[in-house]
């Protein structure tokens, strides 16, 4: 392996890392620094059952139309953020275990998934500029994002069988891909994932406070004759 | 987009019509002498005061929902007026929302702030894009909240909305009819300007009228009595307008032996700081029904059938007026089926034989806690009981939500995007449509007459009261 390579796998991604992990931490700080808007009335639900409810909401897409209605959204969801997990993972898989790449069977899953979430980023980048509603709410930083998520993945089916000694590219785009990715990703839509516990969690503990989360579908005891 | 599809630049582009500003200045009354009731000012930075405003209402579940949108568009086909109108991308929810996350993104978030074209980040320029802002967040939404419940961000767009509309009601630049009854709330204590010798009038003539169907003068509508079991309140629609509601829930809680009273001041449950976004007169009104029933030292607070009266007294009321809620309410649905329950009044279905639908409002399915009550209750009170689709939270709205049954200038676009609603009610077959919230009574009934569908609208306390056995002399 060439010391360039070496490098990309480790200093380079543990400072690309840190950079990205400082600038979560002031993100969330600056998150906090907002006052939470204060619940003052007595509870008809369970706050918790409510917060768990609304957390939970990513496997259980048959509570919400817009996922039950549209099931292949929903699919094309769960590839391309598996296949983040994935990529991430692979970052640290092949530079702190290297065996596993070994494994067949695994470089093929990896490949599998990565190869369909490159196809999911091809169909949303489709969509995004097709249909005119995603046309007129999409920002410069959404394509970007997508296309920038798109490469990742897409390298990735490249990268993970790891064979560095019969070529060095692979790996060395994949990485280069991912620390581009660190340091952008907190300036980008990507970093949603970090707000998406508190706007499911705030959902959820109003909803719950309320009553209305979980959801009713019919045969409840009306709260009269609880 | 079909023929009948209107413009929407003649909507957004709607001017802001100041005249009862105007006369409200003259007159010099005390909701804008003491900077309640704000009026819109050409020569004030309305702009500049926007984003001060803007900074002083953030809290973290604002934010929340302004960094949290992917613009996946998963909550487009959760709007009746996307749905209505598909060739129009501007009736999306996020787009929607948009028009304030882009002006948060240019003052609030790091890379909006630095490249602002490349988050679609920045501030209106001037009064008139204000203007269309108002018209954006008046015109094209009911506050309904469908989308809230569908984006898998938990993005609250509703919130958003409302946030944004409040923003624009401290600037005084809110359609004619957010005003006039903004004004009218703040300067009577209630949102219809029913003087108390017209509110007491209305009482005395029901209180007659209900001895007179049951003929027993002992019948009462007592008013200001201390120590009762509940203080009941009202939607002044039930007074100027409507009041066979008010008698019928005479006539139920006289049967049922209860101990009630109405306040003289802080009667009325309704609230349009909910609609107007000011938290002001949210918190002012909603007050004035929390300390009428500590002051007659009532047990408990009992809301008539409205929606978005429900959802402000229970619960949004408390939070606006910052008062720790020291007294249970709850929704006239709960005080009927405990009396059914515990034998106190006896209903019979068959009086009310008509199919009948059932329409959740908003403010109660999404925003308040009531979906299997009504239907408990209509599965006693009806023979022929008929289930809207979708319906409880994913109902659609009736199309008179979030105020716009104020905003006439709006009514094309309403009646448009109405056809989702019109297609929903015909699709149950039934001839009467039930609903427990007053705002959506007229709501319907627009719907109803602009679509010539074959039904009319009731109240879950009309049924009761026309479902009721009497008790042998
Ligand atoms: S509000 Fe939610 S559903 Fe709508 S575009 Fe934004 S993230 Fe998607
Ligand atoms: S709150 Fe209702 S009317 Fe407003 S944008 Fe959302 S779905 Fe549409």
């Amino acid at each position: 392996m060439s010391d360039f390579l070496r490098i990309m796998e480790n200093e380079v991604q543990i400072v690309a890392l840190s950079f990205m992990a400082i600038v979560y931490i002031i993100r969330l700080l600056w998150m906090f620094h907002f006052a939470a808007a204060q619940e003052l009335t007595t509870p008809v639900g369970d706050t918790r059952v409510g917060i768990s409810y609304s957390m939970l909401n990513v496997v259980m897409p048959w509570t919400m139309e817009s996922t039950r209605t549209h099931w292949p959204f929903y699919i094309q969801f769960v590839i391309f953020h598996l296949a983040v997990i994935m990529g991430i993972s692979a970052t640290f898989i092949i530079p702190y275990w290297p065996g596993l790449f070994k494994l067949n069977s695994v470089v093929i899953m990896f490949q599998i998934v990565l190869a369909a979430a490159t196809v999911v980023g091809i169909l949303r980048l489709i969509r995004r500029m097709t249909n005119p509603v995603m046309r007129l709410i999409s920002t410069p930083d959404d394509y970007f994002s997508l296309v920038l998520m798109t490469l990742f993945f897409a390298s990735g089916v490249f990268a993970v069988p790891n064979t560095y000694e019969v070529s060095e590219w692979p790996l060395i785009l994949f990485f280069i891909m991912t620390t581009f990715f660190l340091i952008y990703v907190p300036f980008s839509k990507i970093s949603h994932y970090l707000y998406y516990p508190f706007t499911r969690y705030f959902l959820g503990k109003t909803m719950g406070h309320r009553g209305v989360f979980p959801r009713k579908t019919g045969g409840e005891l009306p709260a009269g004759l609880k | 987009m079909s023929e009948k599809s209107i413009n929407i630049l003649d909507v957004v582009n709607l001017p802001l019509d100041i005249k009862e500003h105007e006369k409200a200045v003259e007159e010099n009354i005390p909701s804008v002498k003491e900077g309640n009731l704000k009026i819109y000012n050409p020569d004030g930075d309305n702009v500049k005061k926007l984003l001060t405003l803007l900074k002083a209402k953030l809290s973290r579940q604002v934010v929340g929902s302004m960094v949290g949108c992917v613009h996946c568009g998963m909550c487009t086909e959760s709007c009746h007026y996307a749905l209505a109108r598909p060739d129009d991308p501007t009736m999306a929810p996020a787009y929607k929302a948009d028009q304030i996350r882009r002006i948060f993104k240019k003052h609030f978030d790091w890379t909006g702030k630095i490249v602002p074209w490349w988050v679609h980040a920045g501030d209106p320029k001037d009064d008139e894009e204000l203007n269309r802002l108002k018209n954006i967040v008046f015109g094209t939404c009911t506050g309904c909240r469908r989308c809230t419940l569908n984006c898998p961000m938990g993005v609250d767009t509703a919130t958003l909305i409302r946030l944004t509309r409040g923003l624009l009601a401290e600037l005084g630049i809110v359609p004619e009819g957010v005003f006039q009854v903004s004004r009218d709330q703040w300067e009577t204590g209630n949102q219809m300007a029913v003087s108390e010798e017209d509110y007491l009038d209305t009482i005395e003539w029901m209180e007659d009228e209900s001895q007179d169907e049951l003929e027993d003068p002992s019948l009462k509508i007592p008013i200001d009595k201390e120590d009762c079991d509940f203080m009941y309140t009202v939607n002044p629609r039930e007074i100027k307008y409507d009041p066979r509601s008010l008698g019928a829930a005479a006539k139920i809680f006289h049967l049922a032996g209860e101990s009630w009273t109405m306040p003289k001041w802080g009667w009325d449950m309704t609230n349009f700081g909910l609609f107007s976004g000011d938290d002001k007169l949210g918190g002012f009104v909603a007050r004035n029904l929390y300390e009428a029933a500590k002051r007659l030292r009532a047990r408990r607070i009992v809301i008539s059938e409205c929606g978005h009266g429900y959802r402000s007294s229970r619960w949004e009321g408390y939070n606006w007026g910052k008062y720790k809620q020291d007294l249970p309410s709850e929704s006239v649905l709960i005080t009927l089926i405990r009396y059914i329950n515990e034998g106190r009044i006896k209903v019979d279905p068959s009086k009310n034989s008509l199919p009948i639908t059932f329409h959740d409002s908003c403010n109660i399915a999404r925003s308040g806690d009531l979906t299997e009550e009504p239907r408990w209750l209509l599965h006693r009170l009806c023979t022929d009981f008929r289930e809207m689709h979708p319906n409880r939270a994913d109902n659609f709205c009736c199309t008179g939500g979030g105020g716009a049954l104020s905003m006439v200038e709006y009514k094309p676009l309403r009646m448009e995007v109405a056809k989702i609603k019109a297609d929903q009610l015909t699709a149950t077959g039934a001839k009467v449509v039930c609903t427990i919230c007053h705002n959506c009574i007229d709501g319907l009934t627009d719907v109803i007459k602009h679509y010539k569908l074959d039904m009319k609208v009731v109240q879950i306390l009309e049924l009761v009261e026309n479902a009721l056995v009497l008790p042998e002399k």
